[in-house]
């Protein structure tokens, strides 16, 4: 088990290289520079640029060098924890993403928990009722939040949020606790906003989710094993629970590995109509202005967050399922 | 009070099957009861219903099953109440989930999946106990232990602690008894528990149910086709069909004086050890059997295989054929340590024109590894494989291009499941003129006629043709499996258990159809079976296989009459017959597995100075044994 981990760990750096270099690639793909488009957006607006200055500030950040020599530079820096510097924002990368990674991380992370809250239940239900009308009832709901468009239901959520309960429009938290520290009230505030995005985006996914929970478990469910612990006299529900309901998790926990990256990137739409504080709208406007370090410290972070999640419901896997470790590396 | 002497009594039970146009009848009132502490056996083909009582006994049907009558009576010897009607109760009665693995549980067909991957041997056997026993966990644990070591596992310690796929399929059908027995119930339901199990293994595993039901006076209602189990281990016999009893009563009735035209059809229709030569199967419809064998004779002529002319010398010959298979242990870097798994182990035979080899060995032996690699199929590790042509010996391993093109009309196959080797969307008119048209011999229009000879020879009326093969029962499928083979006018045939997975009626039909072929078209052929007596049936010298080494090769009188190796000897005790003056020899049979080399004599084990060497004992009859043995040790 820990040389499984412990590999598992170091087959983990070569990708990552690999992802480095492909993130590295993909920003600079695109013709010119952060600095092209600053003048090109200076000039549209009439206003003039000297050119000696922008020619500093590429011998200043390094654009004249040549692109490995450039790629080592930000690679290594990212080891060190150094993400280089967004042009617009003017700050540090780290700074510009670290307030609003702790939003994204508690909508995410509530997100999740709803989704599952939701569809666990629903999925074991319509799975063991297959064909009734609860089955069919809930199957039609969550089909009906999987179709309704994001930014629909965050229009109208938002809308109804504001009349019933008078929370103020928009973003994580009400506008004077925007920039203060910490403090109970503040916390009590972001609660009162949290949950529009958190029914919002959460939504979306639990129709998939009740689909695959149930579609797992019929399959298990037919299994001679499930006859096995019935003529054991194992009631119905405990039954359910030890046998099919945890071969059927091997799927949830594979998909683990999805689920971490979209803890940063997913429903850039919806946090933009909400205007909330998260890391999704950055994300976009960094990839539209060419603010090359910041976009590719985001993709960098995805990339690292999918290694790492893959490598979580791996161990996970190999815990549950004890054919896992113990069968490997058998071929033909 | 109610003191009875019936444990279990079903009188009239119906049990229907919803489907999407209306309801089956599975079970037509069917009657029977069991004593305590005696063996009854419910014998009919699949399909008959004879699961779907077992079910409706522990009230474990599937959900889309209804109760429609009768009663299920179980006098609980461990209680002094009345009778309870188990099929009267509602489904969430607290006293089913009590009956259910407390008095009355089940071992089921297949240990693999009637077993949960995902937990240890150890926390599914002590479940029921911690159901219906209130223990500790230690208390628990000692007990099935002991319940692990009774029924053979050699380390229960470490068996508790093990998961279902690091079991053979022996150890696991054991843990599965020890599962079905540690609450020391009054019933046992048996249900085909040794269908999925080797011939040695199955007579392990009988013989241990016998053993157990002595010793806890346990009543087992078993479930089965297999009229040899039967013989062994039961005391009363049903006989059911289409739902129904046609026919019930104590050994020496059934056996000996069978009553029902479907009883005596099923006995006739079994291969046995004893048949002379040129005697046939009977199958159960027997109408259309002659004429078949007329069909056959008509069309003959034309699939012949090529007049092959005289020619010196075995039709097909391999030699120290060798197959390995390498599994990588998965280590960092490049391979890492490679362990090699030697399929097929220097195996060599010959089969002359015109004769039928049966290899027979035990599931894992390389017996279909050998059929694959005469195909040309998988690739040889070493050894060579020659057919015998007009050009004298041909080397089938080094062929290419159009030379193996022109090899693979001369060898066809048929295959063991003829559910997944026909290609479900196809019409058989397709399966059948594909071969055709894949050799370039004739467009699809113009082999109509060739085709349509197929189909009847086969025994098929020629309107199936443009049917797909799911409407087919399964020897149906066969039939047009063994038609597609014969299209080609093969000169060599492979059998790769081609009945293994049909009922015995139908089997005997296939059988015999074969068997016509064989003659009728001078087909050489190669006959894959686990079942000896099928292979008696067919064959006129077998060979036996065991770890991927061929350790014994003599005519069919010879394998039967005097088996030398070890290995032989126990494959022939363990068969069951269903014949109650042979039944099986339970004190004699090992509790190790036969595949284990440990207690076979010093003749035919390798040794530091000499490996093994197949030794001729007799006319044609060679063992695989010590080549510095002497021939009295191997004969002893």
């Amino acid at each position: 088990m820990i040389s499984y981990i412990f590999k598992r760990i170091l087959y983990m750096i070569p990708t990552l290289v690999l992802t480095s270099i492909l993130v590295f690639t993909l920003i600079e793909l695109p013709p010119g520079d952060y600095f092209e488009s600053y003048v090109n957006e200076l000039q549209a607006a009439g206003e003039t640029v000297d050119p000696k200055l922008i020619e500093y500030l590429r011998a200043e950040y390094g654009f004249d060098k040549p692109i490995w020599e450039r790629y080592i530079q930000w690679a290594s820096g990212m080891l060190v924890g150094d993400f280089g510097y967004s042009f617009e924002y003017e700050l540090p990368v780290s700074d510009v993403i670290g307030d609003r990674l702790f939003f994204t991380i508690i909508v995410t992370f509530f997100t999740i928990i709803f989704t599952w809250l939701i569809a666990f239940p629903i999925g074991i239900y319509s799975a063991t009722h297959q064909y009734s009308w609860g089955d069919y009832g809930l199957t039609f709901l969550g089909l009906l939040g999987l179709a309704t468009p994001n930014f629909l239901l965050a229009l109208i959520m938002m809308f109804l949020a504001n009349e019933w309960f008078g929370t103020t429009i928009g973003g994580l938290v009400a506008p004077e606790f925007v920039g203060e520290p910490f403090s109970w009230a503040k916390f009590v505030s972001v609660l009162e906003h949290l949950w529009i995005p958190v029914i919002v985006i959460g939504t979306s996914g639990t129709a998939a989710m009740i689909r695959r929970v149930r579609a797992n478990l019929l399959d298990e469910l037919r299994k001679p094993y499930v006859t096995t612990a019935r003529a054991k006299g194992v009631p119905e529900f405990k039954g359910l629970m030890k046998y099919p309901f945890r071969m059927s998790l091997n799927f949830f926990i594979a998909d683990i590995g999805g689920i971490l990256p979209t803890v940063i990137s997913g429903a850039e739409i919806v946090a933009i109509v909400l205007s909330l504080e998260t890391t999704g709208p950055i994300l976009i406007q960094a990839l539209q202005s060419q603010d090359m370090y910041l976009a590719g410290s985001f993709l960098m972070l995805l990339g690292f967050l999918t290694v790492i999640g893959v490598l979580i419901s791996d161990i996970a896997l190999a815990i549950l399922d004890p054919r896992i470790c113990l069968q490997g590396g058998v071929s033909r | 009070m109610g003191v009875s002497s019936k444990l279990l009594e079903v009188k009239d039970l119906r049990v229907s099957f919803d489907i999407q146009k209306g309801t089956i009848d599975a079970v037509k009132g069917v009657s029977f009861s069991v004593a305590p502490g005696e063996v009854v056996a419910i014998v009919g083909k699949s399909g008959s219903g004879k699961s779907v009582i077992a079910q409706s006994i522990l009230r474990i049907l599937p959900r889309n099953a209804n109760i429609d009558g009768g009663e299920i009576l179980f006098n609980d010897p461990a209680t002094d109440a009345n009778a309870i009607n188990l099929a009267g109760l509602d489904a969430k009665d607290q006293y089913l989930y009590e009956v259910r693995g407390g008095r009355i549980s089940m071992v089921f067909q297949e240990p693999m999946t009637a077993l949960s991957p995902l937990h240890t041997i150890g926390n599914q056997v002590e479940e029921a106990l911690i159901l219906h026993h209130t223990k500790t966990a230690k208390e628990a644990r000692d007990d099935t232990e002991k319940i692990l070591r009774l029924v053979g596992f050699p380390n229960p310690a470490r068996g508790y602690e093990m998961y279902p796929f690091e079991l053979s399929g022996g150890l696991r059908q054991r843990a599965v008894i020890a599962m079905a027995l540690i609450c020391n119930p009054a019933m046992v339901i048996a249900d085909e528990p040794t269908t999925a199990l080797d011939v040695t293994v199955q007579a392990q595993i009988l013989g241990l149910m016998k053993e157990l039901q002595k010793k806890f006076n346990t009543a087992i209602l078993m479930i089965t086709h297999d009229l040899g189990v039967v013989a062994n281990m039961a005391d009363k016999v049903v006989v059911v069909y289409h739902g129904e009893v046609m026919e019930a009563g104590n050994m020496e009735d059934i056996f000996r004086r069978p009553q029902h035209p479907y009883l005596k059809a099923l006995m006739a229709a079994i291969p046995h050890f004893d048949m002379k030569e040129g005697e046939r199967l009977v199958s159960l419809r027997d109408s259309d059997n002659d004429k078949s064998t007329a069909t056959i004779h008509k069309l003959a002529a034309k699939f012949k295989a090529d007049d092959l002319g005289e020619i010196t010398g075995p039709h097909l010959k391999v030699e120290n054929l060798r197959k390995e298979f390498s599994t990588n242990k998965g280590s960092w870097f490049g391979a890492g340590e490679e362990n090699k798994i030697i399929a097929v182990d220097n195996v060599s035979f010959e089969i002359n024109k015109g004769e039928c080899l049966g290899l027979v060995g035990e599931s894992g032996s390389g017996k279909t590894t050998v059929s694959k690699l005469i195909m040309k199929a998988l690739a040889t590790t070493s050894g060579s494989v020659s057919l015998n042509t007009s050009n004298g010996m041909t080397n089938v391993l080094e062929l290419s291009g159009q030379e193996l093109m022109a090899f693979r009309r001369k060898v066809q196959m048929i295959f063991q499941d003829p559910f997944s080797s026909l290609n479900p969307r196809m019409t058989v008119q397709n399966i059948l003129s594909e071969p055709y048209v894949i050799h370039g011999l004739n467009t699809a229009k113009k082999c109509q006629q060739d085709i349509l000879d197929l189909i009847k020879l086969v025994g098929l009326n020629p309107n199936c043709l443009n049917r797909y093969p799911h409407s087919f029962s399964g020897g149906q499928r066969q039939r047009i499996g063994i038609a597609r083979a014969l299209a080609l006018h093969p000169e060599l045939m492979i059998c790769d258990e081609p009945v293994s997975a049909l009922d015995v009626s139908v089997q005997a039909q296939i059988l015999n159809l074969l068997n016509d072929l064989r003659k009728e078209l001078g087909l050489t052929s190669l006959f894959i079976s686990h079942n000896l007596a099928v292979v008696n049936y067919v064959a006129d010298r077998i060979a036996v296989m065991c770890q991927g080494k061929l350790v014994e090769i003599a005519s069919r009188e010879q394998i039967f009459a005097n088996p030398h190796h070890p290995y032989t000897k126990s494959l022939l005790s363990a068969v069951p017959y269903p014949d109650l003056d042979r039944l099986l020899d339970f004190e004699n049979i090992k509790y190790t597995s036969s595949m284990e080399a440990d207690d076979w004599g010093s003749a035919f084990k390798a040794s530091q100075q000499a490996g093994l060497e197949s030794i001729r004992v007799d006319e044609g009859h060679f063992v695989l044994a010590n080549s510095n043995s002497e021939l009295s040790e191997i004969r002893a």
